[in-house]
């Protein structure tokens, strides 16, 4: 028997893992309120509401407009669907543990998509954290840069989005989270400018974790030309490890027209980390790389450096 | 007022600054510039202090009294930090040209003491940032200017090296203020005041003291992550951290990555070197060579020193920079986002 799973969502996530469900053999089902036709291209079963979708699948992968998450998430635990849903879980963190308590209660599974735990060189970086290979950490940095998200309107509204800090910064909070652990202070600061012809966005944020190590994230939503680009650099007392995506690409080309770069994605990879996050929610392993409770911590994070914004002064957080 | 072509007199204040050597050296190989040193503060034999392996040509003196009194047009202060305030109201009152080294001072009553000497006395005065010199750096304040990185929007800028161990005062709040905050924060913020107008408005620091545990006996920061807010909204974060281990094979370096409204564009001016692995024991061996700012920055003071005219990086450069390390070390002992200090 197939796994049959229903994708929420025409964006550019729900083509992305569209097309990797089917890699994987499930039967795929699609609803949206728009654009499910084109996304379907004869692949999918097109449902007409979410609630015929809801009675068709198994699985249930949300990858809409964030602030749509909890309702979608609710109605499918409602159901009796496991879940799949895009990062950030929720548009806050009061929603983000709404859904895992349900879950939970419901026993249901709840999968976040914090891809990033499953891009080799984060899962290299966190091996060699947890063989203590860089010793006690104490400075992590990391940097996560493209162009301006205008595909789609509601990446720019923050009480949608929660803007760059909540839709790209919350992959590296996540990562800080993962190897650093607990967070006690968050501060942030932002600016956004959209005087030129694209907006652009940016934000820098400080975590004191629990431990006593400190991090640094860095977003840019930046002009149309930026390609996606991500680094780190984490230091502890056996040493360091860095990493920039822009240094270790594998072709460089003095080409006579430069050629399209896609600054919203990581380029495509031999192994794609899409379809190994999608192979291990489906079908998880004994100590999966990320939970859903792990997507709790990033969003409360995330919040936090959101209310720094505005307060402009760093947030206390409760252990 | 000295005029060109006439030689110059330079006075350099101390070698307890393992850049000073530099310094001498460079003026040494002047044509046109005599060379006094004084380091009464050095303890006889040490290596490289009082007049330890001196370059020829360079005159030692005993002290600093006997120094000014050669009527310098132009001293060097290669002091620890803590000393900079006295010896700069020294040489202000003899009203010579002073370059000093960074940063400014150990606390806000020091820079403010050193602020009101230069201002009484108009003595021409420049903070030894050789950073901004260096052609990457020229280059990156080139395209800003243009326009082509539109409006300044964000700035990341790391300045990672090994803990200073050449000279002990370094790690000695008493006598360098703290640690990685006052040895690296000042070089990315003297960036940013080179490429941009905007006035830093307020800084929040996290620091720790986890890495080089052992070999720091007085626990200054170790690490350091500092954002700054500047008044036209421009935002920027500074990793100052020691983070390079001391096994590392050279001292460290500074990137600076700019973000505009039209484009982005990062410098990383102490990358050029040779990378290879050095066969015996498998240890990386980098040999870097890079331009280096003390050329462009000395020969810029020696034109301050003959025309007594004003040059960049001024005292209002080191002021607001010392200003951003102080709100640091505020924000990290308060947990609070605090406002740079007016320092005069």
């Amino acid at each position: 028997v197939t796994v049959r799973v229903g994708v929420v969502g025409a964006g550019v996530m729900g083509s992305v893992h569209l097309a990797n469900l089917l890699a994987l053999g499930c039967t795929v089902f699609v609803y949206s309120v728009t654009g499910a036709e084109d996304l379907s291209a004869g692949r999918a079963v097109v449902c007409r509401s979410y609630e015929e979708l809801l009675e068709s699948v198994d699985w249930v992968l949300i990858a809409t407009p964030t602030d749509t998450h909890h309702g979608l998430a609710r109605a499918a635990l409602d159901a009796g669907r496991d879940l799949i849903v895009e990062k950030p879980l929720a548009r806050t963190t009061a929603e983000a543990i709404d859904v895992m308590t349900a879950a939970d209660a419901a026993g249901r599974q709840v999968w976040p998509g914090h891809v990033v735990r499953f891009f080799p060189e984060y899962r290299l970086l966190r091996d060699a954290v947890v063989e203590n290979r860089l010793g006690e950490l104490a400075v992590l940095r990391f940097t996560r840069a493209g162009n301006f998200p205008d595909r789609s309107p509601w990446f720019g509204d923050v009480r949608r989005s929660g803007g760059i800090v909540f839709d790209q910064m919350i992959h590296d909070l996540d990562i800080a989270l993962w190897l650093a652990g607990p967070v006690t202070q968050v501060s942030a600061v932002g600016r956004e400018d959209d005087s030129g012809p694209s907006p652009v966005h940016a934000a820098h944020v400080t975590l004191r974790h629990a431990s006593g190590a400190i991090s640094l994230v860095s977003g840019t939503w930046g002009a149309p030309q930026l390609p996606f680009l991500t680094s780190f650099a984490v230091a502890g007392t056996g040493g360091f490890l860095e990493h920039s995506s822009d240094r270790e690409r594998t072709v460089s080309s003095y080409l006579a027209a430069s050629t399209e770069r896609d600054g919203r994605l990581p380029a495509p990879r031999a192994q794609d980390p899409y379809l190994d996050e999608l192979r291990a929610f489906l079908d998880p392993p004994e100590s999966p790389p990320v939970t859903g409770w792990d997507a709790v911590e990033a969003v409360r994070v995330a919040e936090a450096a959101l209310q720094s914004l505005e307060t402009g002064q760093p947030t206390e957080l409760a252990p | 007022v000295t005029r060109a072509g006439a030689r110059l007199a330079v006075g350099v204040m101390s070698r307890a600054h393992v850049h000073a050597d530099g310094y001498i050296g460079l003026l040494a190989a002047a044509p046109d510039v005599d060379v006094f040193v004084a380091d009464p503060d050095g303890a006889a034999g040490d290596p490289g202090r009082r007049d330890d392996g001196l370059p020829s040509g360079v005159t030692y003196l005993p002290d600093y009294d006997a120094l000014l009194d050669r009527g310098l047009d132009g001293v060097i202060i290669t002091s620890e930090t803590a000393h900079h305030a006295a010896l700069v109201e020294l040489a202000a009152e003899a009203g010579t040209a002073i370059l000093c080294e960074k940063p400014l001072a150990t606390s806000a009553a020091e820079a403010r003491a050193i602020a009101s000497a230069i201002r009484r006395t108009g003595s021409p005065f420049m903070i030894a940032y050789p950073v901004r010199f260096m052609a990457g750096c020229q280059e990156l304040s080139a395209s800003v200017r243009a326009g082509q990185l539109g409006r300044l929007v964000s700035i990341r800028g790391t300045n990672n090296g090994r803990l200073p161990v050449h000279r002990p005062w370094f790690v000695d709040p008493a006598l360098s203020g703290g640690g990685a905050l006052f040895d690296h924060v000042v070089h990315v913020a003297d960036l940013i005041e080179a490429i941009q107008p905007a006035r830093p408005r307020s800084v929040t620091a996290v620091t720790n003291q986890i890495l080089y545990r052992d070999t720091n006996p007085s626990s200054v920061e170790t690490g350091g992550l500092v954002t700054i807010t500047y008044d036209s909204g421009l935002v920027a974060a500074i990793d100052c951290s020691w983070s390079l281990p001391s096994t590392a094979p050279t001292w460290g370096g500074l990137t600076v990555h700019v973000t505009g409204t039209l484009g982005d564009s990062g410098v990383d001016p102490f990358r050029p070197r040779l990378r290879g692995i050095e066969a015996a024991l498998g240890r990386a061996v980098e040999l870097p060579y890079g331009d280096s700012g003390d050329p462009p920055l000395i020969a810029d003071f020696l034109r301050m020193a003959r025309f007594r005219e004003s040059v960049q990086p001024d005292l209002g450069v080191a002021l607001r920079t010392l200003g951003i390390v102080l709100a640091a070390v505020e924000s990290d002992r308060t947990g609070r986002t605090v406002d740079v200090p007016d320092l005069g």
